[in-house]
């Protein structure tokens, strides 16, 4: 059984490589650049989930955790020119304008510099009640957007930076969501994980059971404040161009909405959702683009893409009403019952 | 040696004392009850000695260690765990994750270890097995065993709010157990019990006092059970403490008469 299910997983990485390494000579820019979204928002979605779905946290301070990541990430790798092209208002401040690292050095950074802001934010905020924190990352993803839009010798200010070195392709988002997935997946199984869930379930039985609660939260805010920086970081080398507003509070939300969707406290459903939603988004831009039905051209509404998902996110909700897959994770064994186990189903009936 | 001194302890909720100058003295391998009214704060007693209440008033000593105003994951680490009057089980979990996460305090292997530690491949284990995971095999053992003990393995992956509520009331004493007590508080055992599970009961924290070298200390309302089982009995009116002493002299107290007489028994 472990050997099968070992073998399962190396084959299912082994295809996957396979596809990237077909798609990303085949195909054209546009797909290549949705796969890249799917893959950054599975790992926005899995940090995310393993805060507010696992541990039972409130945070709503993603955007600002991926602005950290998304500047750090940036600054690290531009270019000395192409910082002084950027900041033509006023210099840059010295030991960035010369620094250019390569693009993995500058996202693990970017995670680190993430994960200290997540411990200074919850280091006082989680040994209060859960609304604190959710007050808290609220405050801080929109002052973090203030300062960075104060900073012009460090962040250039309102006008952002543009020519982000684009490092960002196909290996680098499914590798990372994969590792992502891999060390979450695994931090969930552990007895770490269960403590995380068990705080989920009840605190209070959770404490008496001597699990550490802040100390417990604590880990779980700072990992997530790590990968989503990580996700930030590629976001930005994806687009090529950042500014503070990108950073608004409706980029948490979406991730937020990713996460509801999936399941709170499934993995599996936040990979799902992360590509259904994703990928649905770009596709139902159709919407807002006017139509061309040879005789007569129907102009497109903008925002009714929104319009459209957010009547599909309805649904979901009311017909399923913890996500897609609750807490239900995938697993091969459940795979490989469902279909021996339907079979047999039939075989009893051709039977009577 | 006294293993639970409170030294009176008062715990004051606005104007309301729920337990007033509370002085407990249990021993060593003893099984003490605390009994009395609805109301009377004999859950409230136990949220101080487990930390989930800080006194008003008072001291707590555990094994001659003063532990007022500890957390209650620190007071369990001691050696200190208890059970929940309103079962707190750890609803959407199996049966046997319940029993796991009470070893999580033990653990000697770091976040890292076990992030680590459980990428390893399995089918590599026959070669060479990372500490977290042989630390967790070891856990796996233990809350199987535990399990076994109170008859709930058949059901260990079952979710915890699928069982009846006499089974659920195991599972909490089992997942209690896995975090190495010496003292066990048992808040109302017999509450959602069947006569059956209720006649059993006594033996069975008896056999589990041995098996795992306890004391006990508990709250309950089922007069046959604490008559048979407890060594001493401590009654509490509107958080007075008004008796305390074996289950013959308690029987037989006036103040506990009337005090039981004064309000309609719910037991
Ligand atoms: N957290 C609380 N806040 C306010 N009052 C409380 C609280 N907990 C208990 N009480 C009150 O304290 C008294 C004792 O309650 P409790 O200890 O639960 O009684 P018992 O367990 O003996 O039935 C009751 O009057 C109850 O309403
Ligand atoms: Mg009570």
């Amino acid at each position: 059984m472990k050997i099968r299910n070992t073998i399962l997983t190396l084959v299912s990485i082994a295809l996957l490589a396979a596809f990237i390494w077909y798609a990303d000579s085949n195909f054209d820019s546009y797909k290549i650049r949705i796969l890249n979204l799917c893959a950054i928002y599975t790992i926005l979605a899995l940090s995310m989930n393993l805060i507010n779905g696992f541990t039972g946290l409130l945070s709503l301070g993603h955007a600002g955790f991926m602005a950290v990541g998304a500047y750090t990430t940036a600054l690290l790798t531009m270019s000395e020119t192409a910082k002084q092209q950027n900041f033509f208002l006023k210099p840059i401040v010295a030991p960035l304008a010369t620094i250019t690292l390569p693009f993995l050095p500058a996202l693990l950074i970017g995670g680190v510099l993430s994960a200290f802001v997540a411990f200074l934010i919850g280091a006082p905020t989680l040994r209060l009640r859960g609304d604190y924190l959710a007050i808290a990352t609220l405050g801080f993803s929109e002052i973090i957007r203030i300062v960075f839009t104060n900073t012009q010798n460090i962040t250039n200010g309102p006008l952002g930076l543009k020519s982000i070195p684009n490092n960002t392709n196909l290996w680098w988002t499914f590798g990372l969501a994969l590792v992502t997935l891999i060390l979450i997946k695994s931090l969930i199984d552990s007895s770490y994980g269960k403590a995380l869930k068990a705080i989920r379930e009840d605190e209070v039985a959770a404490e008496s059971m001597g699990i550490n609660l802040f100390q417990h939260k604590l880990i779980a805010f700072i990992i997530g404040a790590f990968f989503a920086a990580i996700g930030g970081g590629l976001l930005g080398s994806l687009i090529g161009a950042i500014n503070p507003i990108m950073f608004r509070f409706i980029l948490t939300f979406n991730v937020l909405l990713i996460v509801v969707m999936g399941g709170m406290g499934s993995i599996t459903g936040s990979v799902i959702s992360a590509f259904a939603v994703t990928a649905g988004l770009e596709y139902l831009r159709v919407l807002d683009e006017s139509i061309n039905l040879g005789f007569v051209t129907i102009k497109g509404i903008p925002g009714l893409r929104m319009v459209v998902f957010a009547g599909l996110l309805m649904v979901v909700v009311i017909f399923f009403k913890n996500g897609l897959m609750g807490t239900k994770e995938f697993s091969w064994d459940k795979l490989i019952n469902f279909f021996t186990s339907k079979k047999r189903f039939k075989k009893k009936e051709v039977g009577q | 040696m006294a293993i639970l001194k409170t030294d009176a302890i008062t715990m004051k909720f606005g104007g309301l004392t729920a337990v007033n100058e509370f002085n407990l003295n249990v021993e060593q391998g003893e099984i003490v009850a605390v009994i009395g009214p609805n109301g009377a704060g004999k859950t409230t007693a136990f949220n101080m000695i487990t930390g989930v209440y800080r006194p008003t008033e008072g001291h707590i000593y555990f094994d001659d260690k003063k532990i007022t105003g500890l957390k209650p994951h620190t007071i369990t680490k001691y050696g200190m765990a208890r059970t929940f009057q309103n079962i707190r089980l750890f609803k959407e979990l199996s049966v046997l994750e319940n029993v796991v996460i009470a070893n999580h305090l033990h653990l000697k292997t770091n976040l890292i270890q076990a992030i680590l530690g459980n990428t390893y491949p399995d089918i590599l284990d026959v070669l060479w097995m990372p500490k977290y995971k042989r630390e967790e095999k070891k856990i796996l053992e233990k809350s199987h065993m535990l399990l076994e003990k109170v008859g709930l393995i058949d059901l260990k992956d079952e979710k915890a709010n699928s069982l009846p509520y006499g089974l659920q009331r195991k599972l909490e004493i089992a997942r209690a157990l896995a975090t190495n007590p010496r003292l066990l508080l048992l808040d109302e055992p017999a509450a959602g019990m069947n006569p059956k599970e209720t006649n059993d009961l006594t033996n069975f924290i008896r056999q589990i006092r041995d098996d795992f070298n306890l004391t006990i200390l508990l709250i309950e309302h089922h007069m046959q059970v604490v008559m048979d089982i407890s060594d001493r009995i401590y009654v509490l009116d509107y958080g007075i403490n008004i008796a305390e002493g074996n289950p013959y002299e308690i029987q037989n107290n006036d103040r506990v008469i009337q005090a039981y007489l004064g309000v309609a028994e719910d037991a």
